[in-house]
Protein backbone atom coordinates (compact mmCIF):
# COMPACT_ATOMS: atom_id res chain seq x y z
CA UNK A 1 0.00 0.00 0.00
CA UNK A 2 1.10 3.44 -0.67
CA UNK A 3 -0.11 7.20 -0.42
CA UNK A 4 -0.36 8.90 -3.30
CA UNK A 5 -0.76 12.50 -4.48
CA UNK A 6 -4.32 13.10 -6.23
CA UNK A 7 -4.61 13.93 -9.76
CA UNK A 8 -7.65 15.53 -9.46
CA UNK A 9 -8.42 17.43 -6.09
CA UNK A 10 -9.90 15.42 -4.03
CA UNK A 11 -12.01 16.71 -0.53
CA UNK A 12 -10.11 17.29 2.03
CA UNK A 13 -10.56 14.40 4.37
CA UNK A 14 -10.03 12.03 1.57
CA UNK A 15 -6.37 10.17 0.57
CA UNK A 16 -5.51 8.63 -2.04
CA UNK A 17 -3.63 5.04 -2.14
CA UNK A 18 -2.51 2.18 -4.28
CA UNK A 19 -3.31 -1.00 -3.02
CA UNK A 20 -2.66 -4.49 -3.29
CA UNK A 21 -5.07 -5.85 -6.28
CA UNK A 22 -6.88 -8.21 -4.13
CA UNK A 23 -6.94 -5.81 -1.01
CA UNK A 24 -10.74 -5.47 -0.67
CA UNK A 25 -12.31 -2.54 0.94
CA UNK A 26 -13.07 -3.77 4.58
CA UNK A 27 -9.70 -5.13 4.25
CA UNK A 28 -8.08 -1.56 3.43
CA UNK A 29 -10.12 -0.28 6.35
CA UNK A 30 -8.66 -2.81 9.07
CA UNK A 31 -5.23 -2.14 7.36
CA UNK A 32 -5.35 1.32 8.08
CA UNK A 33 -6.89 1.11 11.69
CA UNK A 34 -5.02 -1.42 12.78
CA UNK A 35 -1.67 -1.20 11.89
CA UNK A 36 -1.92 2.60 11.13
CA UNK A 37 -3.98 3.72 13.99
CA UNK A 38 -6.23 5.81 11.42
CA UNK A 39 -9.70 6.57 11.58
CA UNK A 40 -11.95 5.22 8.43
CA UNK A 41 -14.92 6.48 7.88
CA UNK A 42 -15.40 4.90 3.81
CA UNK A 43 -13.47 3.26 1.32
CA UNK A 44 -14.28 3.35 -2.21
CA UNK A 45 -11.93 1.29 -4.71
CA UNK A 46 -11.00 0.99 -8.81
CA UNK A 47 -9.08 -0.51 -10.77
CA UNK A 48 -6.23 1.48 -12.97
CA UNK A 49 -5.91 -0.53 -16.25
CA UNK A 50 -2.10 -0.15 -17.40
CA UNK A 51 -1.96 0.79 -21.04
CA UNK A 52 -0.64 -1.81 -23.56
CA UNK A 53 0.35 0.35 -26.48
CA UNK A 54 4.07 1.44 -25.81
CA UNK A 55 6.30 -0.84 -27.79
CA UNK A 56 9.81 -1.58 -27.01
CA UNK A 57 13.28 -1.95 -29.29
CA UNK A 58 12.20 -5.42 -30.54
CA UNK A 59 8.46 -4.00 -31.89
CA UNK A 60 6.93 -6.16 -28.76
CA UNK A 61 4.32 -4.23 -27.36
CA UNK A 62 4.81 -3.42 -23.25
CA UNK A 63 2.05 -3.59 -20.65
CA UNK A 64 2.20 -1.48 -17.97
CA UNK A 65 0.92 -2.66 -14.79
CA UNK A 66 -2.59 -2.77 -13.40
CA UNK A 67 -3.07 -1.41 -10.30
CA UNK A 68 -6.18 -0.90 -7.39
CA UNK A 69 -6.91 2.65 -6.30
CA UNK A 70 -8.36 3.66 -2.99
CA UNK A 71 -10.04 6.94 -1.91
CA UNK A 72 -9.88 6.58 1.93
CA UNK A 73 -12.26 9.08 3.90
CA UNK A 74 -10.82 9.71 7.47
CA UNK A 75 -13.40 9.79 10.23
CA UNK A 76 -13.79 12.13 13.13
CA UNK A 77 -13.36 14.85 10.77
CA UNK A 78 -9.77 14.48 10.22
CA UNK A 79 -8.15 16.58 7.17
CA UNK A 80 -5.27 15.35 5.26
CA UNK A 81 -3.29 17.35 2.39
CA UNK A 82 -0.43 15.36 0.66
CA UNK A 83 2.85 17.15 1.87
CA UNK A 84 5.82 18.29 -0.12
CA UNK A 85 8.50 15.88 -0.04
CA UNK A 86 11.14 18.11 -2.06
CA UNK A 87 11.09 21.09 -0.55
CA UNK A 88 13.67 23.64 -1.59
CA UNK A 89 16.64 23.23 0.58
CA UNK A 90 19.81 25.10 1.88
CA UNK A 91 22.99 24.27 -0.44
CA UNK A 92 26.48 23.44 1.11
CA UNK A 93 29.15 25.57 -0.38
CA UNK A 94 30.65 23.25 -2.39
CA UNK A 95 27.18 22.38 -4.31
CA UNK A 96 26.42 26.28 -4.72
CA UNK A 97 29.88 26.49 -6.29
CA UNK A 98 29.10 23.69 -8.22
CA UNK A 99 25.69 25.01 -9.60
CA UNK A 100 27.35 28.46 -10.75
CA UNK A 101 29.82 26.50 -12.60
CA UNK A 102 27.51 24.21 -14.39
CA UNK A 103 25.07 27.98 -14.92
CA UNK A 104 28.05 29.54 -16.43
CA UNK A 105 29.20 27.23 -18.58
CA UNK A 106 25.43 26.82 -19.89
CA UNK A 107 25.27 30.50 -20.50
CA UNK A 108 28.63 30.30 -22.34
CA UNK A 109 27.27 27.43 -24.76
CA UNK A 110 24.02 28.80 -25.39
CA UNK A 111 26.56 32.01 -26.31
CA UNK A 112 28.67 30.33 -29.08
CA UNK A 113 25.11 28.71 -30.25
CA UNK A 114 23.86 32.44 -31.14
CA UNK A 115 27.24 33.01 -32.74
CA UNK A 116 29.33 36.90 -33.14
CA UNK A 117 26.55 39.56 -31.27
CA UNK A 118 29.03 41.97 -33.80
CA UNK A 119 27.47 40.86 -36.58
CA UNK A 120 24.01 41.75 -35.15
CA UNK A 121 21.64 38.53 -35.39
CA UNK A 122 23.08 37.73 -39.61
CA UNK A 123 24.05 33.95 -39.79
CA UNK A 124 26.88 32.68 -40.88
CA UNK A 125 25.30 31.37 -44.34
CA UNK A 126 25.90 35.12 -45.47
CA UNK A 127 29.64 35.49 -46.58
CA UNK A 128 31.09 38.67 -44.59
CA UNK B 1 -32.32 14.91 18.53
CA UNK B 2 -31.53 13.27 15.52
CA UNK B 3 -31.10 16.12 13.78
CA UNK B 4 -29.42 15.19 10.48
CA UNK B 5 -30.14 16.90 7.62
CA UNK B 6 -31.68 13.97 5.28
CA UNK B 7 -29.30 11.88 2.63
CA UNK B 8 -26.43 11.43 5.27
CA UNK B 9 -25.86 8.83 6.88
CA UNK B 10 -24.94 8.73 10.43
CA UNK B 11 -25.38 5.42 12.51
CA UNK B 12 -25.71 6.12 16.10
CA UNK B 13 -25.09 3.08 18.13
CA UNK B 14 -25.64 3.46 22.04
CA UNK B 15 -24.86 6.69 22.46
CA UNK B 16 -21.61 6.55 20.52
CA UNK B 17 -21.40 7.35 17.37
CA UNK B 18 -19.24 5.05 15.15
CA UNK B 19 -19.16 4.68 11.15
CA UNK B 20 -19.57 1.28 9.71
CA UNK B 21 -19.33 0.51 6.17
CA UNK B 22 -22.66 0.23 4.75
CA UNK B 23 -22.56 -2.55 2.23
CA UNK B 24 -26.22 -1.52 1.11
CA UNK B 25 -26.90 -2.58 -2.22
CA UNK B 26 -29.65 -0.25 -3.14
CA UNK B 27 -27.91 2.93 -2.40
CA UNK B 28 -25.14 3.91 -4.09
CA UNK B 29 -22.09 3.82 -1.67
CA UNK B 30 -21.24 7.57 -2.43
CA UNK B 31 -22.22 8.20 1.27
CA UNK B 32 -21.49 12.21 2.21
CA UNK B 33 -19.64 10.95 5.89
CA UNK B 34 -20.22 14.14 7.75
CA UNK B 35 -18.55 14.61 11.27
CA UNK B 36 -20.97 14.56 13.71
CA UNK B 37 -21.86 17.25 15.82
CA UNK B 38 -19.88 17.41 19.10
CA UNK B 39 -17.02 16.59 16.50
CA UNK B 40 -17.48 19.18 14.03
CA UNK B 41 -15.28 22.24 14.97
CA UNK B 42 -12.82 20.32 15.85
CA UNK B 43 -10.09 19.92 12.70
CA UNK B 44 -6.97 17.55 13.37
CA UNK B 45 -4.36 17.83 11.76
CA UNK B 46 -1.67 15.25 10.15
CA UNK B 47 0.05 15.24 13.18
CA UNK B 48 -2.76 13.53 15.00
CA UNK B 49 -3.40 10.56 12.76
CA UNK B 50 -1.05 7.78 11.75
CA UNK B 51 -0.96 8.88 8.33
CA UNK B 52 2.71 10.62 9.09
CA UNK B 53 3.64 6.97 9.07
CA UNK B 54 3.50 6.86 5.45
CA UNK B 55 6.88 9.77 4.98
CA UNK B 56 9.59 10.45 6.54
CA UNK B 57 10.95 12.35 9.22
CA UNK B 58 10.35 15.77 7.63
CA UNK B 59 14.23 16.84 8.37
CA UNK B 60 14.62 14.19 5.44
CA UNK B 61 12.53 15.80 2.78
CA UNK B 62 14.35 17.50 -0.02
CA UNK B 63 17.53 15.77 0.78
CA UNK B 64 19.88 13.97 -1.79
CA UNK B 65 21.02 10.99 -0.05
CA UNK B 66 19.17 9.71 3.75
CA UNK B 67 22.17 7.29 5.60
CA UNK B 68 20.24 4.17 6.69
CA UNK B 69 22.25 0.60 7.97
CA UNK B 70 22.39 -3.07 6.57
CA UNK B 71 19.47 -5.41 6.33
CA UNK B 72 19.02 -7.76 8.84
CA UNK B 73 21.18 -11.18 8.45
CA UNK B 74 19.47 -14.42 8.60
CA UNK B 75 21.81 -15.29 11.57
CA UNK B 76 20.69 -12.17 13.41
CA UNK B 77 17.01 -13.19 13.00
CA UNK B 78 17.58 -16.62 14.15
CA UNK B 79 18.27 -15.23 17.31
CA UNK B 80 15.51 -13.31 18.02
CA UNK B 81 12.12 -14.66 19.71
CA UNK B 82 8.82 -14.77 17.73
CA UNK B 83 7.66 -11.95 19.17
CA UNK B 84 10.25 -9.73 18.10
CA UNK B 85 10.28 -10.87 14.61
CA UNK B 86 6.01 -10.67 14.24
CA UNK B 87 7.20 -6.89 15.88
CA UNK B 88 9.99 -6.64 13.56
CA UNK B 89 7.82 -7.73 10.42
CA UNK B 90 5.36 -4.54 10.86
CA UNK B 91 8.32 -2.11 11.53
CA UNK B 92 9.39 -3.64 8.36
CA UNK B 93 6.46 -3.23 6.31
CA UNK B 94 5.84 0.54 7.64
CA UNK B 95 9.25 1.44 6.18
CA UNK B 96 8.56 -0.71 2.86
CA UNK B 97 5.45 1.16 2.41
CA UNK B 98 7.11 4.71 3.41
CA UNK B 99 9.60 4.00 0.60
CA UNK B 100 7.16 2.64 -1.52
CA UNK B 101 5.57 6.55 -1.16
CA UNK B 102 8.76 8.41 -1.68
CA UNK B 103 9.50 6.17 -4.63
CA UNK B 104 5.70 7.04 -6.78
CA UNK B 105 6.00 11.16 -5.50
CA UNK B 106 9.72 11.06 -6.62
CA UNK B 107 8.55 9.66 -10.05
CA UNK B 108 5.55 12.22 -10.10
CA UNK B 109 7.87 15.05 -9.52
CA UNK B 110 10.52 14.05 -11.87
CA UNK B 111 13.34 13.62 -9.03
CA UNK B 112 15.66 11.14 -8.05
CA UNK B 113 14.50 9.08 -5.49
CA UNK B 114 17.04 9.66 -2.28
CA UNK B 115 18.91 6.38 -1.27
CA UNK B 116 16.73 3.69 -3.64
CA UNK B 117 18.63 0.96 -2.15
CA UNK B 118 16.52 1.45 1.31
CA UNK B 119 14.30 -0.48 -0.35
CA UNK B 120 16.19 -3.60 -1.39
CA UNK B 121 17.63 -3.56 2.29
CA UNK B 122 13.82 -4.11 3.72
CA UNK B 123 12.86 -6.25 0.99
CA UNK B 124 15.67 -8.84 2.28
CA UNK B 125 15.17 -7.95 5.60
CA UNK B 126 11.38 -9.32 5.38
CA UNK B 127 12.50 -12.33 3.14
CA UNK B 128 15.28 -13.62 5.75
CA UNK B 129 12.29 -13.70 8.46
CA UNK B 130 10.14 -15.57 6.65
CA UNK B 131 12.95 -17.81 5.87
CA UNK B 132 13.53 -18.34 9.50
CA UNK B 133 9.66 -18.27 10.91
CA UNK B 134 9.46 -21.27 7.81
CA UNK B 135 12.62 -22.92 9.45
CA UNK B 136 10.46 -22.36 12.63
CA UNK B 137 7.61 -23.91 11.57
CA UNK B 138 9.07 -27.14 9.57
CA UNK B 139 11.13 -27.89 13.28
CA UNK B 140 7.83 -28.06 14.89
CA UNK B 141 6.17 -29.75 12.24
CA UNK B 142 8.62 -32.35 12.12
CA UNK B 143 8.52 -32.69 15.98
CA UNK B 144 4.71 -32.71 16.48
CA UNK B 145 3.93 -34.91 13.26
CA UNK B 146 6.86 -36.19 11.22
CA UNK B 147 6.62 -34.29 7.81
CA UNK B 148 8.70 -31.82 6.39
CA UNK B 149 6.26 -30.06 4.32
CA UNK B 150 2.59 -28.78 5.30
CA UNK B 151 1.25 -29.96 2.37
CA UNK B 152 1.84 -33.55 1.28
CA UNK B 153 3.07 -35.09 -2.05
CA UNK B 154 5.51 -37.27 -4.11
CA UNK B 155 8.26 -36.75 -6.69
CA UNK B 156 6.47 -37.80 -10.56
CA UNK B 157 7.70 -37.50 -13.62
CA UNK B 158 5.52 -35.14 -16.66
CA UNK B 159 5.17 -36.80 -20.44
CA UNK B 160 8.57 -34.69 -21.31
CA UNK B 161 10.37 -36.91 -18.78
CA UNK B 162 11.20 -34.47 -16.00
CA UNK B 163 10.66 -35.60 -12.92
CA UNK B 164 8.78 -32.66 -10.18
CA UNK B 165 7.77 -32.54 -7.03
CA UNK B 166 3.47 -32.56 -7.24
CA UNK B 167 1.50 -31.36 -4.25
CA UNK B 168 -1.52 -32.88 -3.35
CA UNK B 169 -4.57 -30.73 -4.18
CA UNK B 170 -8.06 -30.94 -2.57
CA UNK B 171 -10.64 -32.19 -4.86
CA UNK B 172 -14.14 -32.83 -4.46
CA UNK B 173 -14.42 -36.19 -6.44
CA UNK B 174 -11.41 -38.94 -6.21
CA UNK B 175 -9.35 -38.89 -9.06
CA UNK B 176 -10.72 -42.16 -11.29
CA UNK B 177 -14.29 -40.21 -11.66
CA UNK B 178 -12.53 -36.67 -12.94
CA UNK B 179 -11.84 -36.58 -16.80
CA UNK B 180 -9.16 -33.75 -16.62
CA UNK B 181 -7.29 -35.37 -14.25
CA UNK B 182 -7.32 -38.86 -16.13
CA UNK B 183 -6.13 -36.77 -19.33
CA UNK B 184 -2.77 -35.88 -17.76
CA UNK B 185 0.21 -38.27 -18.22
CA UNK B 186 1.83 -38.86 -15.17
CA UNK B 187 4.67 -41.31 -17.25
CA UNK B 188 6.48 -41.06 -19.76
CA UNK B 189 7.08 -43.27 -23.09
CA UNK B 190 10.52 -45.06 -24.22
CA UNK B 191 11.02 -42.71 -27.25
CA UNK B 192 11.82 -39.82 -24.64
CA UNK B 193 15.22 -41.05 -23.20
CA UNK B 194 16.73 -39.68 -26.66
CA UNK B 195 15.22 -36.22 -25.49
CA UNK B 196 16.27 -36.59 -21.73
CA UNK B 197 19.78 -37.24 -23.16
CA UNK B 198 20.10 -34.47 -24.85
CA UNK B 199 19.04 -31.83 -22.13
CA UNK B 200 20.82 -33.37 -19.66
CA UNK B 201 24.03 -32.70 -22.33
CA UNK B 202 22.56 -29.34 -22.83
CA UNK B 203 22.43 -28.97 -18.81
CA UNK B 204 26.11 -29.99 -18.27
CA UNK B 205 27.66 -27.73 -21.43
CA UNK B 206 25.79 -24.71 -20.00
CA UNK B 207 27.13 -25.50 -15.97
CA UNK B 208 31.02 -26.21 -17.66
CA UNK B 209 30.66 -22.91 -19.77
CA UNK B 210 29.74 -20.69 -16.85
CA UNK B 211 32.31 -22.45 -14.46
CA UNK B 212 35.18 -21.85 -17.18
CA UNK B 213 33.85 -18.57 -17.42
CA UNK B 214 34.37 -18.11 -14.41
CA UNK B 215 38.00 -19.85 -13.88
CA UNK B 216 39.24 -16.95 -16.86
CA UNK B 217 38.08 -14.09 -15.13
CA UNK B 218 39.23 -15.14 -12.05
CA UNK B 219 42.68 -15.58 -13.93
CA UNK B 220 42.85 -12.47 -15.38
CA UNK B 221 41.84 -10.62 -12.10
CA UNK B 222 44.73 -12.57 -11.09
CA UNK B 223 47.17 -11.00 -13.22
CA UNK B 224 45.34 -7.01 -13.55
CA UNK B 225 45.97 -7.56 -9.67
CA UNK B 226 48.16 -9.94 -8.12
CA UNK B 227 48.78 -7.73 -5.21
CA UNK B 228 45.45 -8.62 -3.92
CA UNK B 229 45.45 -12.36 -4.66
CA UNK B 230 43.99 -14.79 -1.65
CA UNK B 231 47.32 -16.05 -0.30
CA UNK B 232 46.30 -20.17 0.20
CA UNK B 233 46.20 -21.41 4.15
CA UNK B 234 49.00 -24.20 3.32
CA UNK B 235 51.69 -24.14 5.24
Amino acid sequence: MLAVRPGVPQPEDTVQFRVSMEMTKVDIKNYLEKIYNVPVAAVRTRIQYGANNKKNHKNQRVKKPDYKVAYVQLGKGQTFQFPNLFPEKEQDEEARSFDDFRKKYLEKEQQIQKGDPRRGGVPDWFGL
Amino acid sequence: MNSSPPGVHIIRKDAQITSELTRNLFHKNLAKVEPPHQLKFLHTTLSRSGLEEFFDDPKNWGEKTVKSGDAWNIKQLRGKSSEDLHKLWYVLLKEKNMLLTLEQESKRQQRPMPSPERLEKVQKSMKNIDLVVKERETALRLLQTGHEKPVPGEWRNDFLGRTYWYTYKEWPIPWYLNKKYKKRKFFYLPHVNHFIRLRLEKHLCVRARRQNLEKKRQKVLHMKFPHLAVKSQSQ
